[in-house]
């Protein structure tokens, strides 16, 4: 008994490194303190505490004994968005439900799915399709099409080697909306038949935070209501970010 | 062509959001699917509210049907298949309005993101809700 009341701080330890892996797969807060509600009570918690939101996550246990073990997690990462990653942690954490794992174990398991970053043609072969898609879905043809393609390439270089340069994302995305808008201004500069608008609105869409901002509504909506509002803010921030970006680009090469 | 797109955007996001082969071809399918029932409600119902709505609901419940049979969080279908809905031009140009300065184009445009994102996330929350009652109502007599 003693000695099983000894291994819960690395078990919450490791549910704490599970929630964190979670929100950079692109988790919803909502799953994640469900998640996390489940777990804590299949390794034998009397009850769980646990407040996630996009930046911390709070955990209080309360251990068989009445005793309470509380720790918490700063996320300074936003994390991007991994389905296979979150694939792989929903099963892990389904399988731990039904026979929890030791905390080394689990920690190896999670681990190991987090060790693997995004695949790099799985990324700019996205990138590629998506922007040529939504420059033919806001009317450019199909010409404007395979510069919004090539561009694509670009904007996933940047957010390769420019991000971990930025100090945030509204740096980084005001940096590369004026780099890409200076590009494909002088593309349509050099080839007047292009349409320079259809062609950044279909490269704008690989930067814009839509999902983000749809998605933290339906936090508010769902009940995650500081999570929602900081996402909002976020989202609104980025956008702006870029919209000075391509405006700036425009204003440098028009001018 | 409009549809096409928006498969193909569909499929681009899913690799971006690297989702695995498996799921692909569904998940890709919801968002042509979805734009679809987004163009044919705009056909019979005024605003984009509703048919927004709609479609976003659509979605998500094809995405939690998918999700129940393939054993897999509903979101990895539910993303993509409303990423043509997703107001993302809309949101550009209503902050290019207010870098501009433009009041009269960023109220317009910010009224519009502001009733897609409201749209389709009461779209997707109503699935949610609607789901959340059903489990509670089938767990009932074994979690008494």
């Amino acid at each position: 008994m003693n000695q099983n009341t000894d291994t819960f701080p690395a078990i919450l330890h490791q549910l704490m490194e599970l929630g964190e892996a979670m929100m950079a797969s692109g988790a919803e807060v909502n799953r994640i303190e469900d998640t996390l509600n489940r777990l804590g009570k299949a390794y034998g918690a009397e009850r769980m505490n646990v407040l996630v939101i996009t930046s911390s996550i709070i955990i209080t246990m309360v251990l068989p004994g009445g005793q309470e073990l509380t720790q918490t997690r700063r996320i300074l990462t936003p994390g991007g968005t991994d389905f296979t990653k979150m694939e792989q942690l929903n099963a892990l954490s389904r399988q731990c439900c039904a026979h929890p794992l030791e905390a080394d174990a689990l920690g190896r398991q999670i681990r190991s799915i987090c060790g693997n970053g995004l695949p790099r043609p799985g990324f700019y072969a996205g990138s590629i399709l998506t922007a040529g898609s939504f420059t033919l879905f806001f009317g450019g043809n199909l010409m404007d099409a395979a510069i919004a393609m090539a561009f694509a390439v670009l904007v996933c270089l940047l957010q390769e080697r420019l991000t971990p340069l930025c100090p945030n994302r509204i740096v980084f995305n005001l940096l590369a909306a004026l780099l890409t808008g200076l590009g494909i201004g002088a593309a349509v500069h050099l080839f007047p038949i292009l349409h320079g608008d259809k062609i950044m609105i279909g490269d704008i869409m690989l930067l814009i935070p839509g999902l983000a901002m749809t998605n933290s509504i339906r936090d508010m909506l769902v009940g995650d209501t500081i999570s929602g509002i900081m996402r909002l803010i976020e989202s609104l921030l980025w956008a702006a970010a870029l919209a000075f970006g391509f405006m700036a680009a425009i204003w440098l090469i028009g001018g | 062509m409009e549809l096409i797109t928006a498969f193909t955007g569909s499929l681009g996001y899913a690799l971006l959001f690297h989702l695995r082969a498996g799921p692909i071809p569904a998940a890709s399918v919801g968002g042509m699917v979805s734009w679809g029932v987004y163009l044919l409600s705009c056909h019979f119902l005024d605003g984009i509210f509703v048919p927004s709505f709609l479609a976003s609901a659509f979605a998500a419940l094809y995405a939690e049907i998918l999700a129940r049979i393939k054993k897999a969080p509903a979101t990895i279908f539910y993303a993509p298949a409303v990423i043509p809905l997703i107001p993302g031009s809309s949101l550009y140009y209503t902050m290019q309005s207010a870098v501009q300065g433009n009041w009269a184009a960023f109220e317009s445009y910010g009224a519009l993101t502001a009733q897609y994102a409201l749209a389709i996330a009461a779209g997707m929350s109503f699935i949610w809700a609607l789901c959340h009652i059903q489990r509670k109502l089938a767990h009932r007599p074994s979690g008494k």
